[in-house]
């Protein structure tokens, strides 16, 4: 902002420097009058007229404590939420897009820009050329009559949509305040030609894995900011023609070490260190809790790690591929319901006394709570020795069980029970990582597999894609699933930064994830991806699969969504 | 939006009339001036399209806000006039504005003492599930005449198709309700923004040319 105005103020000096001494000086003093004044009014907006603004813009409600109240169509009132200027404008200001109607952003930069510092946004993506239009500035007066009477600042009549509000005058001045300071900042880890991204692996991750995934981040980042020089030369697309300031990707790896408890401070200190924009993916064994306490407080948006049970904590900054385990669990439930008279007796889970196993025991125990199926729950000992006899105490080859259980431990489990097993061996799609090594001749029949992703013809055609891609940087496949994951979450990053053009504010970012994740060409292992306001996890459902005679694993269900 | 009306203009097989009732947008602003803010919104609140058109409808399942799993045709056919919308959840403007018409239009008719079902059908299916409908349902004191129907995402995409209600994906959904006197009549289309007096004049109307 300073160095504009010391822009504007050369251009000044050198237009004037025809002009008379005592014109300069008028000029001059006028100039740092009114930079005083900017200042002062940007530095400390009225943080109570801010907190009034922020009700009404946020939440619907007015000082009084009434409900925000507009006037559409003239029969149809909208009040309270729904009347609320984020419905639509959205937390960062930015605008939307509602079915055809553009939504254009309102924040503080978009309505008083001057003809000179015209900031761009795209609201309708699928109309690259129709980026938002330069319109005259406002002033508060016009403001208030946009607010309130549906007239735009050039004297048009506004679309329906936009409702027309029955605002005082304090009530459209706290608005306002609170316009002019929202999304008025570029957000940490973005500079003036470069984007700072990090991605986080846990402790205990496979080293192949997590190497993998660092590989195909910088390879893609690589590709990315050598592309993008060339956006003058070569332009693939009609938003690269969009101009924009050039900014190199940065990537930094946060590895976190020991206990769960000590990453809260890890985090903080790699933060401190280097600021990022965004996390984009990130893989953990185990808990993930600390990284998303980490993104909601700090308001870092944290895309799509790949990660077996998301934190069952409500936050806006974390979007994640599914619930993982959490939807193994719901999808087997429903399974087990919609069987009605060939419903098991009982169901026996087997799990790791760790964060995941519980979270997925937990799900199954309460969504099978009011059925006539018996939930019984065993904890897989911690060391492999002698003791797993107990855990299949009193099964007969009748029962049915639930094994969330990682591939190493389902080998020991095949073992031990390799004459003798149940009638039907549920497995976890997430926990068996795509390595079925342990299910024996003999379980062939028996065994299940919830998987959460595509299967067959559609699931190779969709990720054949980026196996081209990692072929052309000779990057090793090592876990398709997890690679293919890594793969989406940069395209996605690609399109979302390509769409924000130079807005880099870190809500408009997640509402761009909102509303764009999985339009377009499916790369994933999932059937579908799609995110929507609020919505946290991308893929909603799971088959139950099982082993065809060829021995590869074959769709035995509907895709089935659970309630 | 050109786009959609352009595609409805070609489609003549799929139409039999067009109405393009104009507003205030044809309206010279001098002729407005005149006029009281408050009629000034009424007369504003006509910027719809009606069309009359014929669809193939397909056979498919759906499952109602109380869970149970029921033939899309049946739903439809069971002889009481239709009014048909879709929505989904998350959608935070246009599916509540539609819910908020929809929810006047069935307090109007059944005052009216009309025989009608009203039919929302979700474009989130995944995510829209019977008990998140219910919820929805109530958020619009839907009544006894108004259901709300999920299905499979294939299903759902089915249904758009058949209503020419699909623009790509569920962002571009728009502003639409459809009126059916009775099964094997041609449907009424309605696009833009109506107001809930707009959408019982017509049908009232759809009544009465039968
Ligand atoms: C239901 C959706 C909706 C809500 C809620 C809403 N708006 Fe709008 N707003 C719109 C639309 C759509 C437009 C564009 C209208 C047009 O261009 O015809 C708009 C335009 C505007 C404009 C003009 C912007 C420009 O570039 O000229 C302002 C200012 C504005 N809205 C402020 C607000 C404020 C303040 C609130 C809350 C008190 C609010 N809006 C709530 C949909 C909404």
């Amino acid at each position: 902002m300073s160095s504009k105005i010391v822009d504007s103020l050369n251009i000044d000096l050198k237009s004037l420097d025809r002009k008379s001494k005592r014109g300069l000086f008028s000029v001059l003093l006028v100039t740092m009058i009114s930079l005083v004044g900017v200042e002062i009014s940007a530095a400390s907006p009225n943080p109570d007229e801010v907190e009034i603004g922020r009700k009404i813009y946020m939440e619907g409600v007015l000082p009084s404590g009434e409900l925000l109240k507009g006037v559409r169509q003239g029969a149809v009132q909208v009040e309270g939420a729904q009347a609320a200027c984020e419905t639509c404008h959205r937390r960062s200001g930015m605008g939307s897009l509602e079915g055809n109607f553009a939504v254009p952003p309102i924040t503080g930069r978009f309505l008083f820009a001057n003809e000179d510092d015209r900031p761009l946004a795209l609201v309708d993506t699928r109309q690259p050329k129709d980026i938002t239009r330069a319109h005259k500035p406002y002033a508060e007066s016009t403001l208030s009559k946009a607010i309130r009477e549906g007239v735009d600042v050039d004297g048009k009549d506004m679309n329906l949509l936009m409702p027309r509000y029955a605002l005082n005058d304090n009530e459209v001045k706290a608005v306002t305040t609170y316009l002019r300071q929202l999304s008025s900042e570029l957000a940490p880890g973005v500079g003036n030609d470069s984007l700072h991204f990090a991605t986080i692996i846990t402790q205990n991750v496979k080293p192949e894995k997590s190497d993998v995934m660092v590989k195909m981040l910088k390879a893609a980042f690589g590709q990315r900011n050598s592309s993008q020089q060339t956006y003058s030369g070569r332009m693939r697309m009609p938003l690269d023609l969009i101009p924009r300031q050039l900014r190199k990707w940065e990537l930094s790896v946060w590895e976190l070490k020991g206990e769960p408890e000590t990453w809260a401070e890890q985090l903080s200190e790699y933060y401190r260190r280097e600021p990022v924009f965004a996390v984009i993916s990130g893989v953990s064994n185990g808990t993930w809790s600390p990284v998303s306490k980490f993104c909601q407080q700090e308001k870092i948006p944290c895309l799509l790690p790949s990660v077996a049970l998301p934190p069952d904590e409500p936050s806006f900054y974390s979007l994640y591929y599914s619930k993982g385990v959490a939807l193994e669990a719901s999808v087997l439930a429903n399974h087990l319901r919609a069987k009605d008279k060939n419903k098991p007796r009982r169901i026996v889970q087997i799990y790791r006394d760790d964060e995941v196993g519980r979270g997925a025991v937990k799900v199954l125990s309460e969504a099978l709570k009011d059925s006539s199926v018996k939930v019984e729950n065993r904890i897989f000992p911690e060391k492999l020795s002698e003791n797993l006899k107990n855990i299949f105490k009193g099964l007969s080859s009748n029962d049915t069980v639930m094994l969330w259980l990682k591939p190493t431990d389902l080998v020991a489990v095949n073992k031990e029970n390799h004459k003798q097993f149940p009638r039907v061996i549920y497995v976890s799609g997430f926990l068996a990582e795509e390595d079925y090594g342990f299910v024996s001749k003999e379980w062939k029949e028996h065994v299940r597999v919830v998987y959460p992703y595509e299967l067959g013809e559609k699931r190779r055609k969709n990720i054949a894609g980026m196996q081209q891609w990692l072929k052309s940087w000779s990057i090793p496949l090592v876990d398709q699933v997890f690679q293919s994951e890594v793969f989406f979450d940069v395209l996605l990053l690609t399109d979302l930064s390509s769409q924000m053009i130079d807005n880099f504010y870190r809500d408009y970012i997640v509402e761009r994830a909102e509303d764009m994740l999985g339009i377009g060409s499916n790369f994933s292992a999932y059937p579908h991806l799609s995110l929507s306001r609020g919505q946290r996890f991308a893929s909603k459902g799971a088959y139950i699969g099982r082993f065809g005679s060829d021995g590869k694993l074959v769709a035995d269900s509907e895709w089935i969504v659970p309630e | 939006m050109t786009y959609c009306y352009r595609k409805l203009y070609l489609s003549t097989q799929y139409m039999k009339i067009i109405f393009i009732i104009l507003g205030m947008l044809l309206m010279s602003q001098n002729l407005l001036a005149d006029i009281s803010s408050e009629e000034n919104k009424k007369v504003q609140a006509s910027q719809f399209t009606k069309v009359v058109a014929d669809y193939k409808l397909p056979e498919v399942n759906v499952v109602r806000q109380d869970g149970k799993k029921l033939s899309f045709l049946k739903e439809l056919n069971d002889g009481r006039p239709v009014i048909l919308n879709f929505v989904f959840i998350s959608c935070s403007a246009i599916c509540p504005m539609l819910s908020h018409i929809l929810s006047k239009v069935e307090t109007q008719l059944t005052k009216d003492g009309q025989k009608f079902h009203l039919i929302t059908i979700s474009i989130d299916p995944e995510n829209d599930t019977p008990s998140a409908l219910t919820v929805y349902a109530k958020k619009f004191d839907a009544g006894v005449n108004w259901d709300f129907y999920t299905s499979t995402r294939e299903a759902s995409l089915t249904i758009q198709k058949a209503f020419k209600a699909f623009r790509g994906d569920k962002m571009n959904h728009a502003s639409l309700i459809f009126l059916r006197p009775f099964a094997g009549k041609s449907w009424v289309r309605l696009e833009g923004f109506m107001s809930p007096d707009d959408v019982v004049a017509e049908y009232n109307a759809m009544l009465k040319t039968q």
